[in-house]
């Protein structure tokens, strides 16, 4: 069934791709040109539609990579291990480019470039977890099987432990001093609302599109290599065969 | 082979591997001198600056001397396909688990006990006080190092890299264990009254409960064939 699911996904790939370009651009030009800046923060306001979307998205790319994970365990399915490799990519991407974005934007606001806030810190080790189970898929890639199981348990163990994580590190800081910043107080107004809600549509979309090929690429090139594998084992049992 | 006897085997296997050879603790307590006096040297030290920075310089030293521990602990597994026979062994696996987790359990709590003196000779402390509950900070810390250690210590051993993957995938996982452990340990060598800084405690015993039970749950998966 789940095969039948994603040949309709991939039927309407396209479609998905093209409404994440036009709620980007449209997003852009309402955050760039048609918003006003910000009362307290000014122009820099507007990294925040590209950092709060972009850390949305890491956080939803770490989700499907647990779902799929748990899913692959239960079912055994090459197409979820492929999604969650996928998964797993692009959530690093959107981790680094949020942690990236979060800084450019922290430097004339708060006047630094990094500072041991809860969520910046959850966020570094969000990317070093990401980074390991990426770098586990790499080293384990002669056996697939195994690669999936072991980078499985990972995502698993590690989307447990983001929360604790969370937690330990706001005691940490709660006890040693106060959260220098906190940006709860801070409501949005509807018109920098607006251009931050077509951005953040336009990331998931774009990070659905993504996903679609980046699953896809990676199965095409699994089923390639399944394939070579048979051709090669055919060919040398032929060669066997007519040599006396 | 009931549950119990196995997890009790596992143990005594890995004690009496160690007893004969001495490989791991040996190198554990070698490695955990260098650390401690590169510390010292690369910090030049006075009593008031090394106050404030024992603590961590005590769980960085211990963390790193656990990593070494942990990664011979299925390294020797794969020596004449140990490992093999163990995934073909009738025992549940999840004893299996729960043996080895004890056994480097044990390991890195012995490293402690011998390098703690060493700590209070080189940095002139003064803990007779707090020892107790300096050593249940060391269990409880050690008991969360060792539950996702042993997972990952197997979850590596059959990979390219190991003795890279083994830091890189457990560091950030343990960063609750090493945040509570340096917290707690501060608090005691300083002296604080032990109300300060008990919810650490809470912190590290919540994180043995969920890893050992999670990690007993996976180890199933990271054995099979």
């Amino acid at each position: 069934m789940i095969h039948r699911i994603i040949k309709q996904i991939q039927r309407y790939k396209g479609w998905v791709g093209a409404g994440a370009a036009v709620c980007l651009l449209t997003g852009t030009y309402l955050g760039l040109i048609a918003s006003p800046p910000d009362y307290y923060q000014g122009e820099v306001v507007r990294i925040m539609y590209v950092h709060v979307p972009l850390a949305h998205t890491a956080l939803l790319a770490y989700t499907v990579v647990f779902a799929g994970s748990i899913w692959y365990l239960w079912k055994r399915d090459r197409l979820i291990d492929n999604m969650c490799h996928a998964a797993a990519g692009l959530g690093f991407l959107f981790t680094g480019l949020a942690l990236i974005t979060g800084s450019i934007w922290a430097k004339p606001t708060w006047n630094t470039w990094w500072t041991w806030d809860p969520r910046l810190v959850s966020f570094a080790i969000l990317f070093l977890i990401l980074a390991g189970y990426l770098m586990l898929r790499t080293f384990l890639t002669e056996d697939p099987d195994r690669e999936s199981r072991y980078a499985a348990v990972l995502a698993i163990v590690g989307f447990i432990d983001l929360p604790i994580i969370h937690f330990s590190v706001e005691w940490w800081r709660t006890l040693h001093q106060p959260l220098s910043i906190s940006t709860r107080g801070v409501s949005i107004s509807g018109e920098l609302l607006l251009p931050l809600t077509i951005m953040s549509i336009g990331f998931h979309l774009l990070f659905a599109y993504m996903l679609m090929v980046r699953t896809q690429l990676l199965y095409l090139d699994e089923l390639l290599q399944a394939k070579k594998g048979r051709l090669l084992t055919q060919m040398h049992l032929s060669r066997s065969q007519t040599s006396p | 082979m009931s549950f119990i006897k196995a997890i009790r085997w596992m143990v005594w296997k890995d004690l009496i591997t160690e007893m004969r050879s001495r490989e791991t603790l040996v190198s554990m307590l070698f490695f955990a001198l260098i650390v401690i006096l590169v510390f010292s040297f690369s910090f030049s030290m006075d009593h008031q600056a090394a106050r404030e920075l024992l603590a961590g310089i005590i769980w960085v030293a211990f963390a790193f001397t656990g990593i070494i521990g942990l990664g011979k602990s299925f390294l020797a597994e794969l020596h004449n396909d140990c490992l093999e026979y163990l995934q073909m062994s009738p025992a549940p696996k999840g004893a299996i688990y729960l043996g080895k987790m004890t056994a480097n359990f044990l390991f890195m709590l012995l490293a402690e006990v011998v390098l703690f003196p060493l700590f209070i000779i080189f940095f002139n402390l003064d803990v007779v006080e707090e020892i107790w509950i300096l050593l249940v900070v060391f269990l409880l810390a050690t008991e969360g190092l060792a539950a996702v250690g042993t997972l990952f210590s197997a979850l590596t051993v059959q990979i390219r890299a190991r003795e890279v993957m083994l830091p890189v995938l457990l560091l950030p996982m343990v960063i609750p264990v090493m945040i509570a452990a340096v917290e707690s340990t501060r608090g005691a060598l300083n002296g604080e009254p032990f109300a300060l800084y008990s919810q650490w405690f809470h912190l590290l015993g919540v994180f043995d409960l969920i890893f050992t039970v999670v990690s007993y749950w996976l180890f199933e998966l990271i054995l099979d064939t």
